[in-house]
């Protein structure tokens, strides 16, 4: 661990693959673009200049992997990459706060795995972050152990750690949650997936659309819309359908084996068939609880709960990752609390928005679907008045949100929940509340409401809770609570 | 929460928004004197010079007159050894609650203007926000840039 030392060789194919991924889009728009191939009327020098380009980025994650070397020195992870421009960094041990493993299809037939190097960043500073991107699974165990012995204050001297030394640094996982077959099977198909899968088919019908002759539909359009329709009607029931296959397939593929263990001070979360996935998130990262029930899912019972972490490089990069309990009975999560974060408290008694709110909260959900009704009706005119229902729908929408807005302040925790279309609850200590703010418009002064808002750190960023239109002394009560007591009252575990 | 925060920022600020306003007309002067000569150029209806004036003058009424009094009527602060207290706006009225621990850290910015006038603008970052206190005098922002870097003891790292 000490000499510099290079990834596994597969990382060249997997940076290649990586760039080919990234560049899907543009290298796809220039075989469209290039007439069709299945015709035989391509034009062939800007498909050689691709395949070129295609061989250039082959070369270049060999070098890539070539030119990449990390060690430990001095109480620090060195890694040194780049082609042209030689980089450099060097991460403080003490600045590292965990180190996650992840297996893709790459790495599982030559037991590699990838490490993303975890760090305690924060806006303001630069984030040091790194990837290492295939690495044996011993090397890794090895550089995890060495880490975490330097961090503790013990300098190894020799090249191999104690065999006792390693037992005694890792402290037994203790499983808090697991996610049985049923579980993942009904939150894949209650899940908003399929919304999003639609969409990149739509997109991509939308491309083939436009190159369909105009023109010529045109002149045949009405006859087309008596078939049409029809037509029309099925293909998009079947592209939905098989979106929404898609997107069952790929979250119980995503979820399988998903667990939670606690080890020591930090949270594991595993999961994944052909992708392994494995994020660290240490306790004392974590700022706050978000509980999420959306349309389909609160009437059965079942709500996900999210963590709100200041953790750096991982958690930005995928949101299901901060997920620790995906799909769960909601009177069951107090249970799971209980065992890791026993400080939080769920809450049932919520002191809600006056009644003179409700119609604020229908006009506010619903004024823009009206709006966007008006242009939709007059330029599809007849089937586009459908569109005042859209409108409607979001004030029944606007109902509930009325419904499900309160506040809940008790001890060190304040706890807001409130409904957009999903529906949140979150879940906060006061010395977590980075800033709090109370937003009242001149109407809202006039009728004594007001909005109140709290930030917490997420990442690098902030995630925010608010709600909308309670009563002015109840925003004051909570800034009040927000204010007050702080002097005395210190974060336990920092 | 009654209790508004005592602190005003400068009332040079208000001379400082109205030149931004002013600078602000001046821009939609010269748009709306290109309208008119295409108006005249190419013939186009009379009432695109009647709007472009009248969207004029409500500009200079509102964004030289009215708004700047009013935002610095609104503006107000309160720096203790504990929170910030910020309270701004002029149809949205935002009340800020900032603890002292979760300031990371303190800047003073000043542009061209806000030097020749003498302000500076105060920017407190926490690890998610961060809150600006506009136009306060130069000598009143960098007493206080000092003061809140001297008591904000900037947290470990649990942010």
């Amino acid at each position: 661990m000490y000499e510099p030392k290079r990834l596994h060789p597969i990382s060249s194919v997997i940076n290649f693959v990586k760039t080919l991924k990234d560049a899907a889009l543009p290298l796809l728009l220039v075989f469209v673009l290039n007439g069709n191939i299945f015709s035989g009327d391509v034009d062939w020098i800007p498909l050689l200049i691709w395949i070129g380009v295609l061989f250039l980025v082959l070369i270049s994650g060999v070098i890539r992997w070539l030119r990449f070397s990390y060690w430990m020195e001095e109480g620090e992870l060195r890694i040194e990459y780049g082609f042209i421009f030689r980089k450099k960094r060097y991460i403080p041990v003490d600045r590292i706060q965990s180190l996650d493993f992840s297996e893709g299809i790459f790495h599982r037939p030559l037991n590699l795995v990838k490490v993303s190097v975890e760090t305690a960043g924060s806006t303001g500073s630069q984030n040091a972050e790194a990837e290492l991107t295939a690495i044996r699974r011993e090397e890794a165990k090895e550089l995890e152990t060495l880490i975490f012995q330097e961090k503790s204050g013990y300098v190894s001297t020799g090249e191999e750690a104690d065999d006792a030394d390693i037992e005694a640094a890792q402290s037994p996982r203790e499983k808090v949650y697991g996610m049985d077959m049923k579980d993942i099977v009904l939150m894949a198909i209650t899940s908003g997936g399929a919304g999003v899968v639609l969409s990149g088919v739509i997109a991509f019908f939308s491309q083939i659309m436009d190159n369909l002759p105009i023109g010529k539909i045109y002149d045949e359009i009405l006859d087309w819309i008596q078939i049409g329709v029809l037509v029309v009607a099925f293909t998009a029931f079947v592209v939905l359908l098989i979106a929404y296959a898609i997107s069952i397939v790929l979250t119980i593929f995503r979820y399988a084996n998903f667990a939670v263990y606690l080890e020591a001070d930090d949270l594991i979360i595993t999961r994944g068939w052909l992708e392994k996935k494995q994020m660290t998130i240490p306790i004392n990262r974590i700022q706050g609880i978000r509980i999420d029930e959306n349309l389909i899912r609160q009437p059965m019972g079942y709500a996900s709960v999210t963590l709100i972490s200041a953790g750096g490089s991982v958690l930005k990069n995928d949101e299901h990752q901060l997920r620790m309990l995906p799909m769960i009975k909601k009177n069951e999560i107090q249970k799971v609390l209980k065992m890791i974060l026993s400080d939080y408290q769920m809450v049932d008694e919520f002191k809600q928005p006056p009644s003179r709110s409700k119609y604020r909260y229908m006009i506010r959900h619903s004024w823009l679907g009206f709006l966007a009704a008006v242009p939709v009706s007059i330029f599809f005119f007849p089937y586009g008045l459908l569109s005042i229902s859209a409108g409607i729908f979001l004030v029944f929408l606007g109902g509930m949100a009325y419904r499900d807005a309160g506040w809940n302040a008790y001890d060190t925790q304040l706890t807001l929940r409130s409904r957009i279309i999903i529906k949140q609850t979150y879940l906060m200590k006061k010395h977590r509340v980075q800033a709090a703010s109370g937003i009242q418009t001149l109407f809202q002064k006039r009728a004594d409401l007001s909005s109140v808002k709290l930030t917490l750190t997420s990442g690098g960023g902030a995630a925010v809770a608010q709600c909308h239109y309670l009563e002015e002394k109840d925003v004051s009560h909570i800034l009040n609570w927000y204010l007050s007591s702080r002097r005395e009252e210190k974060p336990a575990e920092s | 929460m009654e209790r508004q925060p005592v602190q005003r920022i400068s009332k040079r600020a208000l001379t400082l928004w109205r030149i931004y306003g002013g600078i602000q007309f001046s821009i939609l002067l010269l748009i709306s004197i290109g309208l008119v000569v295409a108006t005249v150029l190419w013939e186009w209806p009379w009432w695109i010079t009647a709007v472009a004036a009248a969207l004029l003058l409500i500009d200079a009424v509102v964004f030289i007159w009215i708004v700047p009094g009013l935002r610095w009527k609104r503006w107000r602060y309160e720096v203790t050894e504990q929170d910030i207290d910020l309270q701004y706006g002029i149809f949205i009225i935002t009340r800020t609650l900032v603890p002292m621990v979760r300031v990371q850290h303190v800047d003073t910015e000043q542009g061209p203007l806000l030097r020749k006038f003498k302000l500076s603008t105060i920017s407190i970052s926490t690890a998610a926000t961060i809150h600006k206190i506009p136009a306060l005098d130069e000598r009143e922002a960098e007493r206080l840039r000092q003061s809140i870097s001297s008591l904000a003891r900037v947290a470990e790292d649990d942010v």
